[in-house]
């Protein structure tokens, strides 16, 4: 039970660093669909990082570098060119998805490999209790630091309150001699190192090293999470271990005789989702002016 | 055709780019160009499979054309292209052969297309919910369904992989030359149609009036839900039948992934051809030699047939920057986004 718990938390973990991620870009009204790239890109910065460092750190370091870099790009076109941005994040994510798998074909065309030899056991061995020496730090990151902080940052801090304003009604902001623009991009440079250490994770952690598409939808999972969860951090962490508790569930119904319903049961939280974005599940407001390009004179 | 510059220097800037690419990672710019070329024009085998390749990138970006020009934002079309090929495939399965079977397995292609974006449609317009998130849940929802279908109840008889039976052979779609099958008609006359139903008939004319300015629309006396309503729809089965012709012209069979990223492609082809159905039919072409020719270029020369999707980024992202601001700025009809604000 405690395994299951364990391994339930650490699949997740990822996905909640993203979606805490997308949480404050949307709260500042952007909403950034390119976060499946974001991952990506990261997953193989960390992994190749770790591949010629040997040092985790420098292999955040370099996963929050992807992760700030393309969530940069991201802000160019969205807020420096104004562009529109549902497009905008969706072509990032075919850039992700193309950059990374042209340097995946040429690296293993030159014979280097992108497999992360671990000296901290097997991704699902280590949190059996007789592994678990040590708590991952990147867990308590992601489940108490960033959940903590953000609680306190956008609602109880001044710049937050402003943060909240550029996703509400940036005309405030103007009125007061603030700059909209600015606060987006102080957003998304944070949601660009969480994504970025999210990639990290996947890669190093859960996986063992970069593979080609790895991230597999976990972005646009995250996307919905914000939803599920009404851009609250508290529906974040509910939203991401429900989608946890999924993936758990799959592990067990993929290795017992039950093939195809797991498939049905991989659908449910996206299905939920939708009801909850109907209104069905009480009513749902998202930051007015996401989504939308800021009023001229920022 | 002045809107047609920024188009062509795209393309080519993002061809330049692609060869830089390639280069860093140490294929020479002429070798790159020429495996391009061969790969995707060079023969008349290279020339049927980037026309099969284009067939569903255009039908995924005349979807999004209507969709964009009624200012709805349907990222759907994967999830609607798929519903489109699932609808297909079962009624295909169920019939013997023969033509009129062919046209019952297209309309139900188009059906399904059409079903599985009107739950996007009805949740905006009557629940409010905002079109961008819900068609991407929907595509998800999609994805499973199809993978639920072959790996459970519509699995082969024999039962070794994860897909569905093979079609009858007299239920495909005749080939026309090599591997070029009879969709390309289907195609073309879908695009004539969506050209005349857009440019030349009220419904047209009204829809294009909420995509410029849907205030303006509304107060103009337009009902504006019901027409994002068809639009929805149609812009659903314009997708759907796209994987209906996909199914019945080239897999024959359904499997798990059976498309590859056509939906989320068709975005790039519909905004490269600035959102006009007779320029996607061209743009659809220009992708799909990439496409064919990126098959190529990882077979000869180990580079990652990804350079196809790269691609499709690079060439949005340029016609974001450096693009017409009419189509591609955050326009006013955003604002309306997510129903009501």
């Amino acid at each position: 039970m405690t395994n299951l718990l364990l391994l339930l938390i650490a699949s997740a973990t990822p996905l909640l660093l993203a979606v805490l991620s997308e949480l404050i870009v949307e709260r500042a009204g952007l909403i950034n669909l390119g976060l499946e790239g974001t991952l990506l890109s990261a997953a193989m910065a960390g992994t190749i990082a770790l591949q010629s460092s040997g040092s985790l750190v420098y292999a955040a370091l370099a996963a929050i570098l992807a992760g700030m870099a393309t969530c940069s790009l991201f802000g160019l076109l969205t807020i420096f060119f104004e562009a529109d941005q549902i497009v905008t994040g969706t072509a990032l994510n075919l850039i992700a998805i193309g950059v990374t798998s042209v340097i995946y074909r040429a690296r293993l065309h030159a014979g280097l490999h992108f497999n992360v030899t671990r000296d901290f056991g097997d991704p699902i061995e280590q949190f059996l209790p007789e592994n678990l020496q040590w708590i991952d730090p990147v867990i308590v990151f992601a489940w108490i630091v960033v959940p903590v902080s953000f609680s306190i940052l956008l609602w109880h801090t001044s710049i937050g309150l402003r943060l909240r304003a550029a996703g509400e009604y940036p005309a405030a902001l103007t009125s007061v001699g603030m700059s909209a623009a600015g606060l987006r991009w102080v957003a998304l440079l944070i949601q660009g190192s969480l994504a970025g250490i999210a990639g990290a994770y996947l890669a190093i952690n859960l996986s063992a090293g970069f593979a080609e598409n790895m991230t597999a939808g976990r972005g646009y999972i995250a996307l919905a999470i914000v939803i599920l969860g009404r851009w609250s951090v508290k529906g974040a962490i509910l939203g991401a271990a429900l989608f946890g508790l999924t993936t758990v569930l799959q592990y067990h119904l993929q290795a017992s005789t039950l093939g195809a319903p797991y498939q049905l049961m991989l659908a449910l939280p996206y299905l939920l989702t939708l009801v909850v974005l109907a209104g069905f599940a009480g009513r749902v407001r998202q930051p007015a002016f996401l989504g939308r390009a800021l009023p001229p004179g920022k | 055709m002045k809107r047609g510059i920024p188009a062509l220097l795209s393309a080519a800037a993002g061809i330049a780019l692609l060869t830089s690419i390639a280069a860093l990672v140490g294929i020479q710019p002429l070798t790159f160009l020429s495996s391009l070329l061969d790969g995707s024009v060079g023969n008349l085998t290279a020339l049927e499979a980037s026309a099969v390749k284009a067939i569903p990138l255009c039908f995924t970006a005349l979807s999004v054309i209507v969709a964009f020009r009624g200012g709805v934002w349907n990222i759907g079309a994967e999830g609607q292209f798929l519903a489109g090929a699932i609808a297909s495939c079962f009624v295909s399965l169920q019939l013997t052969g023969g033509l009129h079977n062919q046209l019952l397995a297209l309309l139900a292609g188009a059906a399904g297309g059409g079903l599985w974006a009107a739950v996007a449609a009805w949740l905006k317009v009557r629940r409010g919910a905002p079109e961008v998130l819900s068609t991407i849940l929907l595509n998800f929802v999609a994805i499973y369904l199809l993978g639920f279908l072959v790996n459970g109840p519509m699995r082969e008889m024999r039962g070794q992989y994860p897909q569905s039976d093979m079609l009858e052979g007299s239920s495909f779609l005749p080939l026309l030359h090599g591997q070029l099958h009879a969709g390309l008609f289907i195609l073309l006359l879908s695009v004539v149609a969506v050209g005349l139903t857009l440019s030349r008939t009220r419904w047209g004319l009204r829809l294009r009036a909420i995509g410029v300015n849907v205030n303006a629309a509304r107060y103009s006396g337009i009902h504006v839900e019901r027409e994002i309503f068809r639009a929805f729809v149609f812009s659903g089965a314009l997708a759907g039948l796209g994987g209906s012709v996909e199914l019945l012209g080239v897999t024959h069979r359904l499997y798990e992934r059976f498309s590859s990223g056509f939906g989320y492609s068709g975005i790039a082809v519909a905004l490269l051809a600035q959102l006009s159905p007779a320029a996607a039919l061209f743009s659809a072409f220009f992708f799909g030699a990439l496409r064919s020719a990126g098959g190529e270029l990882q077979r000869s020369q180990g580079l990652s047939a990804g350079i196809a999707t790269l691609s499709e980024g690079v060439v949005i992202v340029l016609l974001l920057t450096f693009g017409s601001a009419r189509l591609l700025k955050s326009r006013e009809t955003m604002i309306e986004r997510g129903g009501h604000s």
